[in-house]
């Protein structure tokens, strides 16, 4: 356990130097946050946010899909593509991470409504321009706002009984006078508070206080787009289409452009019969980045954020090379081993530093893999075939242990791949 | 290679704070003795951090409920412990609220070993942000021998220029230096209570 110690004016400096490193190399860190800070290049992935806010800004009601594998950077490009919106037009952009509004696990048709429609009417209650609406503008707009609430998080009904017992299925109207009888109070689920049943209700009931909020938008803003992220956690695909089928067909029709994030498994249509390239405008498929000597796009990850200063060649390819060109492994490899180094007393990082946050890496990838799984990807490595169509094959795609490189070019994670135990040789 | 690095608490603790803010980590739970493990888990992360620390049972909580635990406050350590091992499906209705779970202090996940294979297999959006940082627990980990103690305990005299007992002096007067050693030296002479 000991370790050389330096002086201790030296170890601040030290200290600090690591800090500042580690921050720039923070892999949980909120996209906005590396935005803001500068440390994100903008062009990575052929600037895909300025195609997404074109489409957006040209075309109303245009709906298009982002899939890419987990850390990819998929939340990066929608917040640039927000950010660029907000800039450069008159449209007014919402952002939903829906998996921060309700539990995903029990989400409904209606739950990306009921968020865009809670956003939209908040921003136009308490957003820029709001005190100089009417009176009456204001009073609607509270109305609409109410309605789309209700919507979202449901209400208490106060019903009726009638003489002989029976409940009548009609709610008295808030402010009204209550009729004698006996009464009980009915629960209408909303549709973002969890657990959540099965709901029938129909969505158009929602289409109304919506399109009122809308027209007020629109008088101020030449169109509206809303953003949501966090449908890529539903790795089931059938689960993603049975929410948005209902959600997008609305939104579509009241001439809102959609960007939306999906989970990789949609891609390959897996137990289910629905085709992306029919229902959206666009999909644009974040694939990972090759580890490329000429191409050099995860090389200049690293020197955005300030790798040099602890990394000499060849370092960063090796850590490119392991990171399989998912982003957020190169980043989080990139931190670690920097961490070793700083906890090992050193002012850099060494091969051994690289080599070890790998295994790491690869060890993690391969716990709760079994001799089937295994030998799939021991099947890839030697023959580069891999059957898409195969639901067990997807779900390695999904855990990030088979890396797609292009639709034909599908690869074990390299920090995988050197931990795989491999069959011993039969002898002669 | 070891399966999975070990190390003492002290050291995940300072592997987190050089960090900064939004770190993520999980500490495999030894298999004897969990709950005095996260004791001292818990302890070493107080005084390395300088933060108040948490732990909060994964098994009963609801997406609700979970939510509000992270975010209030959302600046402490707040150690989500799985008790024994999560289901399956608990693993993938985790995974799809990680944006819920995202905070400005650390989290770390104390888990067993067949929870590490479910956050692989079941929970790859948590996977991602845990990265390589997978530590073990446990007695070669988390207790130091008592010559290995010893030889610490030197280095840092050495390296300070003073006793032990002076250390603890500074300590009580307020004195002490803005250096992560001068937090181990304490905790390493069983004065954590300092900090």
């Amino acid at each position: 356990m000991s370790s050389s110690i330096t002086a201790p004016e030296g170890q601040l400096s030290r200290r600090d130097r690591f800090r500042a490193y580690m921050q720039a190399f923070n892999p949980t860190a909120p996209a906005w946050e590396a935005i803001r800070a500068g440390l994100v290049i903008e062009d990575l992935h052929q600037s895909l946010y300025r195609n997404l806010a074109a489409r957006a800004d040209l075309e109303p009601g245009s709906q298009q899909l982002v899939v890419g594998g987990v850390g990819s950077g998929k939340t990066t490009e929608l917040i640039l593509a927000g950010r660029w919106l907000n800039k450069r037009s008159q449209v007014l952009t919402f952002y939903v991470d829906v998996s921060t509004e309700t539990d995903l696990s029990s989400l409904n048709s209606g739950a990306l409504i009921a968020s865009f429609g809670r956003q939209l009417g908040r921003r136009l209650a308490d957003g820029p321009g709001a005190k100089e609406h009417t009176e009456e503008r204001r009073q609607k707009l509270k109305e609409s706002y109410a309605k789309v609430t209700e919507y979202a998080y449901g209400k208490t009904e106060l019903m009726l009984a009638d003489e002989n017992g029976s409940w009548i299925e009609e709610a008295i109207s808030e402010g009204s006078d209550v009729p004698p009888g006996r009464h009980y109070l009915h629960e209408v689920p909303g549709k973002l508070k969890p657990p959540l049943p099965p709901l029938n209700r129909d969505i158009q009931e929602v289409r109304a206080p919506l399109e009122d909020l809308l027209t007020t938008a629109k008088e101020v803003h030449k169109d509206v787009v809303v953003i949501f992220d966090g449908l890529d956690r539903l790795l089931d695909a059938t689960k993603f289409w049975s929410v948005v089928l209902q959600d997008l067909r609305l939104l579509r029709g009241l001439k809102v452009s959609v960007i939306i994030t999906a989970p990789l498994s949609v891609l390959f249509g897996v137990g289910v019969g629905q085709s992306i390239s029919d229902f959206f405008d666009r999909v644009h498929h974040l694939t990972v980045i090759p580890s490329d000597p000429v191409d050099k796009s995860l090389w200049s990850v690293l020197q955005k954020r300030g790798a040099i200063e602890f990394l000499s060649a060849p370092l960063p390819s090796v850590l490119c090379t392991d990171s399989g060109g998912v982003l957020r492994d190169l980043i989080t490899l990139a931190r670690d081993a920097a961490e070793e180094a700083y906890v090992s007393d050193r002012d850099s990082i060494t091969l051994a530093d690289i080599e070890k946050v790998a295994h790491q890496l690869g060890t993690g990838y391969l716990r709760g893999l079994g001799p089937e799984a295994i030998n799939v990807l021991l099947e890839l490595e030697g023959s580069r075939s891999f059957d898409v169509s195969q639901p067990a094959n997807v779900e390695l795609l999904l855990t990030r242990r088979v890396l797609e490189y292009s639709s034909t070019d599908f690869r074990v994670h390299p920090a995988l791949l050197s931990v795989i135990p491999r069959p011993e040789p039969k002898s002669a | 290679m070891p399966e999975f690095s070990s190390q003492p608490f002290f050291e995940i603790a300072r592997r987190l704070e050089i960090r900064g803010e939004n770190g993520w980590l999980a500490v495999l739970s030894p298999a004897t003795d969990s709950s005095a493990g996260l004791d001292q888990l818990q302890a070493d992360l107080r005084s390395v951090l300088q933060k108040p620390t948490r732990a909060i049972q994964l098994q009963p909580s609801t997406f609700e409920e979970l939510r509000e635990a992270m975010h209030q406050p959302d600046d402490d350590a707040v150690i989500l412990s799985s008790g024994t091992s999560l289901t399956q499906e608990k693993w993938r209705s985790l995974d799809i609220m990680r944006s819920a779970l995202e905070r400005k202090g650390p989290v770390i996940l104390w888990l067993s070993p067949g929870d590490v294979a479910n956050l692989t297999g079941y929970a790859p959006n948590i996977r991602s942000f845990i990265g390589a940082s997978i530590f073990l627990a446990g007695p070669d980990g988390s207790i130091m021998t008592d010559a290995e103690r010893q030889e610490r305990l030197n280095d840092l005299s050495q390296h300070f220029g003073f006793t032990g007992d002076e250390a603890v002096r500074r300590a009580e007067a307020g004195e002490s230096p803005h250096e992560p050693e001068f937090v181990e030296w304490l905790v390493l002479l069983g004065r954590g209570d300092l900090l």
